[in-house]
């Protein structure tokens, strides 16, 4: 039955706007950054996969999150309504995982979809050199997509209606993609030198899209932009900074999850 | 078969239902009646797992609501009476996961949904219908297939004529086939013609229950089974008295009118 209700939520979230939306929007983006412009002679240049990857990364930190929330949001408020839906015999788990499991899917292929058509028009314009950079950088893309929309789901599941959903929604990308960078800066100068190491790691494992940014700065072994977060996750975590990430990424994905499950129980 | 058990409900800190018990045997149809806000929707979320039930116990063919929800849905049908599902939803999409919710073929929804003349619309959202086509595709999945108890909320609201027809045709088929029906409707001339018996609602409580002529007595009314019965009368009378005198629940409204 829960195979049955996938394939409805499937159907249901590649006809949203949303998706084409995805792919445009990243396409776009891609191939925009990747046209560095009209140099100094006036002609036009491509960027590589190298230093597109890195321009994208950026992007990818501040629109995923706001659009896999807000999606997230506005599909987990309407949960709650969808009394026929809600009085088959599916568990409220499994509707919860269903709806995600489409969204990421619809949304996750439209990412990769409008990154790919970009990797294209740059390999074909620019070489396939760091290729493997912009591939990673994907990936990067659809765990922070897939453990936001999770996030957001719960959010418009727990909010008692979809304006408040989405106002929430909000809050909490402000608070993941700025607020808690400020908070770090606010710990740093308030916690003794020895020590807050495992503080910032914490931290950063604390909030999926720090743990995506760091992830995704780590592609390019970028030690001086990856700042106060990078050098203590490698300090505490050594070798393993990138699977822990991972792995963090994985848990903020699979808790928000069951949460919701539960939340949708309750109501 | 249905079997409510001390139901009670409160939006915030409003209580809505108050120890709210039924019965309904299998073959049975019961009306739920009452004014607006009376409660008779809450009975129906809370009967089919829309809304959480916090104190009280919903038994649906013999399985616990609670503790065996899969099992108590997988034998029910519940028509919602606000639309209950995405308006952006293809209308095969909707009848493919009801029939594998229901364990038949999804060409037997398809055939369902072509006899209540909607076999056109298959591949149309329900947004792209209009509201009484959309109550009707709803309604035909519903009850489509086996069911121990079908729950129906308003059926009959933004529906033409031959649309009420169906309701009715739908309700008696089901009633044969053994399954209990418990419905809500303002309706009650109709609900006096299909219902084995009525339950009045006021306030969340159940102040009467009965068939047409007890309510007509109840009422404090004259009928001698031919011709219209007074239903409507009746019907404002006890509710009058129910608001007048404060609310005297019934203790269990179960046994089947004869």
């Amino acid at each position: 039955m829960t195979a049955a209700l996938l394939r409805f939520e499937l159907a249901g979230a590649r006809r949203a706007r949303v998706a084409t939306i995805f792919a445009a929007g990243f396409a776009l983006a891609g191939i925009g950054v990747a046209l560095a412009g009209l140099s100094a002679g006036g002609v036009l240049s491509v960027q590589g996969f190298a230093r597109t990857s890195m321009s994208l990364l950026q992007m990818v930190i501040w629109v995923v999150p706001m659009l896999a929330l807000l999606t997230g949001a506005a599909a987990g408020s309407e949960m709650r309504d969808l009394e026929f839906v809600a009085a088959l015999p599916v568990s409220r788990g499994g509707r919860v995982f269903s709806r995600w499991a489409a969204l990421t899917a619809t949304l996750g292929g439209a990412v990769a979809l409008g990154l790919g058509a970009a990797g294209v028009v740059i390999a074909l314009m620019a070489g396939d050199a760091d290729g493997w950079r912009y591939l990673r950088l994907a990936l990067v893309s659809e765990l922070l997509l897939a453990a936001t929309l999770a996030v957001g789901l719960w959010i418009g599941i727990a909010a008692s209606n979809r304006t408040r959903a989405l106002g929430i929604a909000m809050a909490a990308w402000f608070v993941l993609v700025i607020g808690m960078d400020l908070a770090v800066i606010a710990l740093l100068s308030a916690l003794p030198a020895k020590g807050v190491g495992a503080w910032l790691t914490a931290v950063l494992l604390a909030n999926p899209v720090d743990s995506a940014r760091v992830l995704g700065l780590s592609l390019f072994q970028a030690d001086a932009i990856a700042g106060p977060m990078g050098a203590a996750l490698r300090r505490v975590l050594g070798g393993w900074g990138a699977g822990a990430l991972m792995l963090g990424l994985l848990g903020w994905t699979a808790v928000p999850l069951v949460l919701a499950g539960r939340t949708l129980k309750r109501g | 078969m249905i079997q409510l058990r001390g139901l009670q409900h409160a939006y915030g800190s409003h209580r809505v239902l108050d120890d709210f018990n039924l019965d309904v045997d299998g073959g049975e149809v019961v009306a739920l009646v009452g004014p607006n806000g009376a409660g008779k929707s809450t009975v129906l979320r809370l009967a089919t797992g829309g809304l959480a039930v916090a104190k009280g116990a919903v038994e649906i063919g013999g399985f616990d609501l609670a503790s065996r929800p899969i099992d108590a849905r997988r034998r029910l049908g519940y028509l919602p009476q606000k639309l209950g599902v995405s308006l952006s939803t293809v209308v095969s999409d909707l009848a493919r996961l009801v029939a594998a919710s229901r364990g038949v073929a999804a060409v037997e929804a398809f055939d369902a949904l072509g006899d209540a003349g909607l076999g056109a619309r298959l591949d149309a959202t329900l947004g792209e219908l209009s509201g009484g086509q959309r109550q009707r595709v709803l309604l035909v999945l519903a009850s489509l297939g086996p069911a121990a108890a079908l729950f129906l909320d308003e059926p009959a609201i933004s529906l033409d004529a031959d649309g009420s027809a169906d309701v009715q045709a739908i309700i008696r088929r089901a009633r044969d086939e053994g399954t209990a029906v418990l419905f809500a409707s303002h309706h009650l001339t109709d609900v006096a013609a299909l219902a084995d018996r009525m339950v009045v609602l006021v306030d969340g409580c159940a102040v009467a229950q009965g068939g047409v002529a007890q309510l007509v007595a109840e009422g404090g009314l004259q009928w001698n089974g031919t011709g219209a019965p007074p239903i409507e009368a009746a019907y404002r009378a006890i509710v009058m008295r129910a608001r007048a005198g404060g609310r005297v629940p019934l203790a269990l409204v179960g046994a089947r009118i004869a």
